[in-house]
């Protein structure tokens, strides 16, 4: 069994956002990007989990991203990961979901894979696009919102449980398949630092971005994405406006008065 | 539907179709004509019972293929409609964007597109060219009943299917939702951290969210210590909601839950520590113990609504 990763390589949590003078994206500028971010981590987790558990032969990571991304692939490799694929973009280049989905679904077609695992969403641009298009790309079935799975390489089926509105669901499907993980049964593992040293000499190839142009040209749909017109950052908040109060009734009176006449919220 | 109907108008005109796809539709069908579309679209099968997202992709293309001009197709941002929508996207040739909170004609045909991006730190705008596929955020948009009764309800006959979508199959579903809303969609939620003390102060937010209609939410840090199921976490590695008014209970205020949670129309703080950082995205504050607050407010709210106090 041959296991795929997608991540991203995405500004840290905590970054300050400033907006870049395009209005367009944010400023990269003095930004610490990262792979760990919640769901593309538990992704690669449970990546290296399958071929724990199951055999499987190998497990590539992948991103579509500028040469700084190659950081997050090198530490999904200390991971654990075995191959890395690069897809190299100019370092100002602002895809569209779809746009990296086809760029991704390119490349993926050359390589074996029985299952493609991708986070839930990017913590950047929270699409959550990427898998869903990635099966319709590659033909095949895809799952998202996934929380727990084992496959059986004998009858070709994936047990799985995923998050629907309401509650759980437990279902079975058929792989090859692609699968957004909402969340994995256990925390990424941290790399240890003998495995940050091999991870150094592990194959990484980089495909250059026309290449996985040309390779996504006989995919399905069409070549359409959206377009930025605008990234806005939301006016500074001032900070709460503060009830005063001596009693806890009084408080709440003041506070339901603001929330009904000044807010309108009630 | 409403928005479906708002821009038609906008854009000079054109039917609301609605599609809808499963097993053993009468009653939904029943629903949807409430919100007078001109047209439904029922695609009544059993083999449409498991929600699959190729399955369901497939037959809403063959929808699609039947209409003439379509100008876009809308969905609700749930994790149904966000997962069925890049895959129709690609099926149509259009474009996708997802969990929109304002959406405009464009120019030259598509969407102009607004969603809230970084966990609501930042917005983007997006123009999408023809065929714009967009899942709209739950409470971002006002739903409006139509009388009258020219809405014509067809079956859909649904074809072939793939094959590896039919075989998914769905064992069984755990309900966790008791009779609070959804968190992503309720309007109101009220949250409550470390700072409520213990498992058994919880009902002090059960009590207030119940005379709100309100959801239930949590910090990471009382699921992690056992004290409220995983369902109900807001944040960064829980949900992301964004009701029209949230009311933080004892909860710091680390950006980890402020991810989930800081695009909501109005947020309320209830916590001792006035320097506590939940007070900076704040809309209000109360600097005191939650769970003295939480029990005047409820009383007052339930007052003011002619509701018994719970
Ligand atoms: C990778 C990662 C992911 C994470 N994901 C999430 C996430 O999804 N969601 C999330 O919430 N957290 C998440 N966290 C954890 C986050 O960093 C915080 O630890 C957590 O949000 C703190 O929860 P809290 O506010 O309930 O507790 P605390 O930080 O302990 O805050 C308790 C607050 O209660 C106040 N207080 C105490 N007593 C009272 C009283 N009687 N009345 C009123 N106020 C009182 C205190 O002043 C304090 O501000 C994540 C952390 C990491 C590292
Ligand atoms: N540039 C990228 N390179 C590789 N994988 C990506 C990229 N963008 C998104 N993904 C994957 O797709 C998932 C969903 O992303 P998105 O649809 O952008 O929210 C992410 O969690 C990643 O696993």
């Amino acid at each position: 069994m041959d296991v795929i990763v997608c991540v991203k390589h995405v500004p840290d949590a905590e970054t300050r956002l400033r907006a870049a003078s395009s209005g367009k994206w944010i400023d990269p500028d003095g930004v610490k990007f990262t792979v760990n971010n919640t769901y593309d981590e538990a992704a690669a987790e449970e990546a290296l989990r399958l071929k724990e558990k199951c055999g499987a032969k190998s497990v590539r990571v992948i991103t579509v991203g500028p040469a700084r991304a190659e950081e997050a692939l090198r530490y999904v490799l200390s991971m654990g990961a075995d191959e890395a694929t690069l897809i190299e973009t100019p370092p100002d280049a602002q895809l569209d979901p779809l746009t990296t989905s086809r760029l991704l679904a390119g490349v993926i077609k050359t390589l074996p894979h029985d299952i493609v695992m991708v986070g839930k969403q990017a913590a950047d641009d929270e699409a959550g696009v990427v898998g869903s298009a990635l099966g319709a790309l590659l033909g095949l079935p895809s799952y998202a919102f996934v929380t727990e799975l084992s496959p059986d390489a004998t009858t070709k089926t994936l047990k799985m449980r995923r998050y629907v509105e309401g509650g759980e669901e437990h279902f079975h499907g058929p792989f090859p398949a692609v699968i957004s993980l909402l969340k994995g049964a256990a925390d990424p593992r941290t790399p240890t630092l003998p495995n940050i040293l091999k991870a150094r000499k592990k194959p990484l190839t980089k495909v250059p971005l026309a290449d996985a142009q040309a390779k996504a040209q006989a995919l399905p749909g069409a070549p359409v994405a959206g377009t930025v017109r605008s990234f806005v950052l939301p006016p500074p908040r001032t900070g709460a406006k503060m009830v005063e109060f001596q009693t806890p009734e009084e408080a709440a009176e003041k506070l339901v008065k603001l929330l009904r006449e000044e807010a309108k919220v009630l | 539907m409403s928005e479906a109907r708002r821009l038609s108008a906008k854009a000079g005109g054109g039917q609301v179709v609605v599609g809808l796809l499963g097993s053993g539709l009468s009653a939904a069908a029943e629903t949807v004509r409430a919100y007078g579309p001109d047209r439904v679209l029922v695609a009544d099968d059993p083999r449409l019972k498991a929600f699959s997202a190729q399955g369901y992709s497939a037959v809403a293309a063959k929808m699609l293929s039947t209409l003439p001009e379509p100008r876009a197709v809308l969905a609700p941002a749930t994790a149904m409609g966000r997962e069925l929508l890049p895959r129709l996207a690609i099926e149509v040739g259009g474009t996708v964007a997802p969990d929109a909170t304002d959406v405009v004609p464009r120019e030259g045909g598509g969407l102009v597109v607004t969603r809230p991006i970084f966990g609501g730190r930042a917005t983007l705008v997006v123009e999408l060219p023809t065929v714009p596929c967009v899942s709209l955020r739950p409470n971002a948009f006002a739903a409006e009943k139509s009388p009258g009764d020219s809405t014509k309800t067809e079956p859909f006959p649904v074809g072939d299917l793939p094959a590896t979508a039919a075989s998914v199959v769905v064992e069984k579903t755990v309900v966790t939702r008791g009779d609070t809303p959804e968190l992503t969609e309720a309007p109101i939620i009220v949250s409550g951290g470390r700072g409520m003390k213990g498992p058994e102060n919880f009902a002090l937010v059960e009590k207030l969210a119940r005379v709100l209609g309100a959801g239930v939410g949590a910090s990471r840090a009382v699921v992690d210590a056992g004290w409220r199921p995983a369902s109900e976490q807001v944040g960064q590695t829980g949900k992301t909601v964004s009701p029209n008014l949230y009311v933080a209970c004892g909860i710091s205020g680390a950006i980890q839950h402020l991810v989930g949670m800081s695009s909501s129309r109005c947020i309320v703080a209830i916590n001792k520590d006035p320097a506590a950082p939940i007070f900076k995205v704040a809309n209000y504050g109360v600097v005191g113990d939650a769970l003295t607050i939480l029990p005047a407010l409820t009383a007052t709210i339930a007052r003011s609504k002619g509701l018994p106090n719970p």
